[in-house]
């Protein structure tokens, strides 16, 4: 189809919106309320274009090109619009001096800055609007400051289109319209899955995690604490980012180095209880499927899944595996293996987590789960402390992480994509089931960025079925075909976030499709290059049963490794 | 042209005796087509403001293919100043109804809906009692008149919200959503309600509708001009001695002949609105024009939904304008920033305006937001918002303080 931009004439795939066509003529438009991949909304109209023929501006996001369409993306009239909308987006921002970019959350990635000064706007017209909106402090993972909104509604498309949670909506009308939860109970009183998709989506500093930093710096200067931190699977391929690593570069020697330089006293890793999540979880899976117990089985390490399917399928609560969440198991294993090895009391030692995922923030408060783990902070909470502490981290040499929970398999490195703890799960489960060498490591069909993935394996005779599903819009969607009894599986993981935990809510922002694939080919990258590959062989794992766990599914270790869930509709 | 029929509510049954529904039983023996063409031959533009051709609209709607489609009638008036609808709904409600189920016929849908502004208390308890009465005398249900034709028809109240009179907007509403407009394309017609094809018009229109196809020839087409068939029905208020509707035949007279029907101004006259608040005002030295659509096009306004409001030299200009202004900040619905955050500062300036009077400094920002707002406002709400106070603004602050 040809059509012209800025005076210059182009061939371009039919059914495809202007604003795509113009990408492809490598010219950006300005976009607010956008989100790549989904309906548009139509609502900042700052893609607005000129074209040809049209009375008013059109906007680029949400009409389609036609034959011999001329378009123009920049004109004068054009770029006078947008100022005009940008200087009116500001000024509602509560551009004040308590609320100063200087001192907000997300000064280094607010979407509003980088798009203002695109868009050239240099100064304000138009007086600050003031809202005076109080905060919303009442959950444990993520805060929301009305104050900072601009109302592009983007949260709330996220929520309901993405993960079908829908705890957002509009209220009132006209210049009083805001974005809020049901009956203004805000986030923690609500059917929030504290999955931080929708912070990753808020373009302004409306929407953050609540900060454990603070906390965690008390912990590191306190000469009474010992601190001992733990650092997920996803986090190491994308804690580059804010310092100008290209996505998916492999940062854990750096980051472990950095770690110490903050000060912990031990710095350890969550690959190791990913690998003892999956022995028990195996375990779990064998005794299930050899003794006729509930399947399939559905993995539960993504806190935000756990308490998606506690509010919207408690009829399905039978099939999540008891086995705690790497982060906790972690949390369980230091405070009453590890302190006792040390030979201090638990209220001494200090846990942190460092984790791609807001939801983890909830998780160590959970009643079942309290008292493990101390703080968690985000990929991007980790960053901040960094540049605080002016450490070069580009430029640092690789550490180890220190023994004996630092050493782990490649099957626990691969917890952070989509599909991996169905991965690691098969590999143990394999060879424990079938006393068999498993010949093949890659279960290539579990990967990528599908929503729902699904793969077949014999194991002695027998088909086993599993599925892989990201994002709780999709595993939804899955669970009404379980209801309908249209699949069949033994074996399901479920990982709230798109892409598995690469994306999780608590990762640097952007994260995009482009960074996701990055990110993901790291963490098969690590996963590679690791001499050990199957859970059940990692020497550390087995010791840990050895000295103190017994063997996987014994009482103790299902007094500390195991949990249980609650009904919450 | 129209017949008027003034009866209280509790006369539905009695009165619907004396109505004999000519124009539906002439349709229901004519193909669909032959009545589009008929309508689209009769030149009738949608009464409603936006003023598309009505023929036109069902045109594209037969052809689509769909097992359902949905016929609206648009009876969320709420344009300041306008109250035509209000009058057909308590007074001919059998013609309303006639005409919608004509409309539905014409483009093949089962199914309807009547969505009335909330505060029509009396319209609604009159249509409701149609309604009921019309399913009894077999007029709508199964096999209406006898015919193979079936369609259902359903009375929604508003809640509230002028943007709802807004076709999208009102589609949303009805479908227990946000009063929001939705982006266009694809329009109703194409994809509306529920996601089916979906005719949303006016109640004049429908009403009008009906008066059509009463008549053998197209007596409707040769009223007017060639441009602006037809009669309209002018809502008339502010300041004249006899407040009212009046249907005016398009190019029978001028502006100012209509005020003098509307019994003249009880003081100096100093501006119309001839169509509501979202058309722009004439000055008292414009209104020599005759009322068509071109005409007034040409004069910078429009017809738009037929609520002319005649303002004489008493009043405050700047009061005026806040008050306007304020609707329009009470009632944008909020999707769009250029609406939305627009018309809030545009009351902040007519505030600062009023404490401090008239600024030079005003008119770039002033500018700036009206080219914003009219050029890239996500619906018809948005863009003919500023209407009003940039006419005034214009055509008394620019020239007469500056």
């Amino acid at each position: 189809m040809k059509i012209t931009i800025n005076n210059r004439e182009y061939n371009m795939p039919e059914n495809i919106s202007i604003l795509e066509a113009v990408k492809k003529a490598n010219i950006k438009i300005p976009t607010l309320c956008y989100i790549e991949g989904k309906e548009p909304y139509g609502g900042c109209r700052l893609c607005v274009v000129e074209v040809e023929g049209s009375k008013t501006l059109v906007p680029s996001c949400a009409v389609k090109i036609s034959e011999g369409m001329k378009i123009k993306t920049h004109s004068e009239k054009v770029r006078k619009v947008r100022k005009t909308i940008m200087q009116l987006i500001v000024a509602s921002h509560g551009i004040s001096c308590e609320l100063n970019c200087l001192t907000c959350p997300k000064a280094t990635s607010c979407e509003l800055k980088t798009i203002a000064e695109e868009i050239g706007v240099t100064k304000i017209n138009i007086p600050p609007v003031e809202k005076n909106l109080p905060t919303d402090f009442s959950s444990y993972s993520i805060v929301r400051e009305p104050t900072k909104c601009i109302v592009c509604g983007r949260c709330i498309r996220t929520c309901s289109e993405v993960q079908s949670v829908n705890i957002f909506t509009f209220a009132n009308r006209g210049p009083n319209t805001i974005v809020t939860t049901f009956m203004d109970e805000g986030m923690g009183n609500v059917d929030c899955t504290n999955c931080g998709q929708c912070v990753m989506n808020c373009p302004t500093g409306a929407l953050h995690e609540v900060y454990h930093i603070d906390g965690v710096w008390k912990a590191i200067n306190d000469p009474e604490k010992i601190t001992v931190v733990q650092t997920a699977p996803a986090v190491r391929v994308a804690i580059g980012e804010p310092f100008g690593l290209e996505p998916g570069t492999i940062s854990t020697g750096k980051m472990v180095a950095a770690l110490r330089l903050l000060g912990f006293d031990k710095v350890f890793d969550t690959n190791f209880t990913a690998d003892l999540t999956i022995v028990e979880e195996g375990t779990e899976f064998i005794h299930r499927f050899k003794e006729g117990g509930k399947l399939p089985l559905f993995t539960s390490c993504s806190p935000g899944w756990i308490k998606f399917i506690e509010h919207n399928y408690p009829e399905f609560l039978p099939h999540l595996s008891s086995a705690k969440s790497p982060q906790q198991m972690f949390g369980a294993v230091a405070k009453h293996y590890y302190a006792k090895k040390l030979g201090v009391p638990k209220e001494k030692l200090v846990v942190v987590s460092i984790m791609p995922c807001t939801a983890k923030k909830y998780e160590m408060h959970r009643p079942e789960l309290a008292g493990d783990v101390d703080f968690v902070l985000t990929t991007r909470e980790l960053a901040k402390m960094i540049k605080e502490s002016g450490i070069d981290f580009k430029n640092l040499p690789e550490e180890e992480y220190d023994d004996p929970f630092g050493i782990s398999t490649g099957a626990g490195a691969i917890f952070g994509a989509s599909g991996g703890v169905m991965e690691a799960a098969l590999r143990t489960a394999y060879e424990i089931l079938t006393g068999k060498e498993l010949e093949k490591l890659d279960f290539t069909s579990v990967r990528g960025l599908a929503g729902v993935k699904e793969a077949e394996v014999e194991i002695n005779g027998k088909i086993i079925k599993v599925a892989v599903v990201n994002t709780l819009g999709k595993a939804r969607q899955l669970l009404e075909k379980m209801k309908n009894g249209e699949v069949e599986y033994h074996f399901v993981e479920f990982m709230a976030c798109p892409g598995g935990c690469i994306g999780g809510g608590g990762q640097p922002i952007p994260t995009t499709e482009e960074v996701l694939l990055k990110r993901m080919e790291a963490i098969y990258e690590i996963d590679y290059d690791s001499k050990l590959r199957k859970s059940h062989e990692n020497p550390a794992v087995k010791k840990l049963y050895e000295d103190f766990l017994e063997e996987p599914n014994s009482e103790i270790a299902h007094h500390l490794l195991h949990t249980h869930y609650v009904a919450r509709n | 042209m129209l017949e008027e029929k003034i009866f209280l509510k509790s006369d539905v049954e009695k009165t619907m005796d004396n109505y004999e529904f000519l124009g539906l039983k002439k349709s229901l023996e004519m193909k669909s087509e032959d009545i589009v063409k008929k309508i689209t031959d009769s030149g009738l533009r949608g009464r409603g403001g936006a003023g598309f051709p009505t023929g036109k609209k069902w045109e594209f709607a037969l052809a689509q293919k769909n097992d359902v489609k949905f016929l609206i009638c648009n009876a969320d008036e709420g344009e300041p100043g306008t109250f035509k609808d209000r009058f057909l709904l308590e007074n001919m409600p059998f013609k309303v109804l006639e005409g919608i189920i004509i409309a539905a016929y014409a483009v093949k849908a089962n199914f309807g809906y009547i969505y009335i502004r909330g505060e029509y208390s009396k319209a609604i308890d009159i249509f409701e009692k149609t309604i009921k009465e019309a399913y009894h005398r077999g007029l709508l249900g199964k096999n209406i008149l006898g015919s193979n034709f079936n369609f259902e028809l359903r009375l929604i109240k508003g809640a509230g919200a002028y943007v709802c009179g807004d076709e999208t907007s009102l589609i949303n509403s009805i479908e227990g959503k946000r009063g929001f407009s939705r982006i266009k394309p694809p329009y109703p017609v194409q994809r509306g309600l529920y996601d089916k094809p979906t005719v949303v018009n006016n109640v004049e229109t429908l009403t009008t509708v009906a008066e059509i196809m009463k008549y053998e020839d197209n007596i409707f087409a040769k009223l007017g001009t060639e441009k602006s068939r037809g009669t309209k029905l002018v809502s008339i208020s502010g300041d004249v001695k006899l407040p009212g509707i009046y249907e005016i035949e398009f190019g029978s007279g001028t502006l100012k002949d209509i005020i003098e029907l509307a019994g003249g101004t009880k003081d100096e006259l100093n501006f119309v609105v001839p169509g509501g608040l979202a058309t722009s005002i004439l000055k008292y030295d414009e209104i020599n024009i005759p009322y068509t659509y071109e005409d007034l096009e040409n004069a910078g306004s429009s017809v738009g939904s037929g609520g002319m409001i005649v303002v004489s030299q008493k009043h405050d200009l700047i009061d005026i304008l806040l008050n306007v202004s304020d609707f329009f900040v009470k009632e944008t619905c909020g999707t769009c920033f250029p609406c939305r955050e627009g018309n809030r500062n545009i009351k902040e300036i007519l505030l600062e305006l009023k404490k401090k009077g008239y600024k030079e400094e005003y008119k770039k920002i002033i500018g700036e937001l009206r080219e914003a707002i009219l050029l890239a406002a996500r619906c018809g709400f948005g863009q003919s918002s500023v209407n009003f106070i940039y006419s005034v603004l214009d055509k008394f602050f620019y020239e007469e303080v500056r």
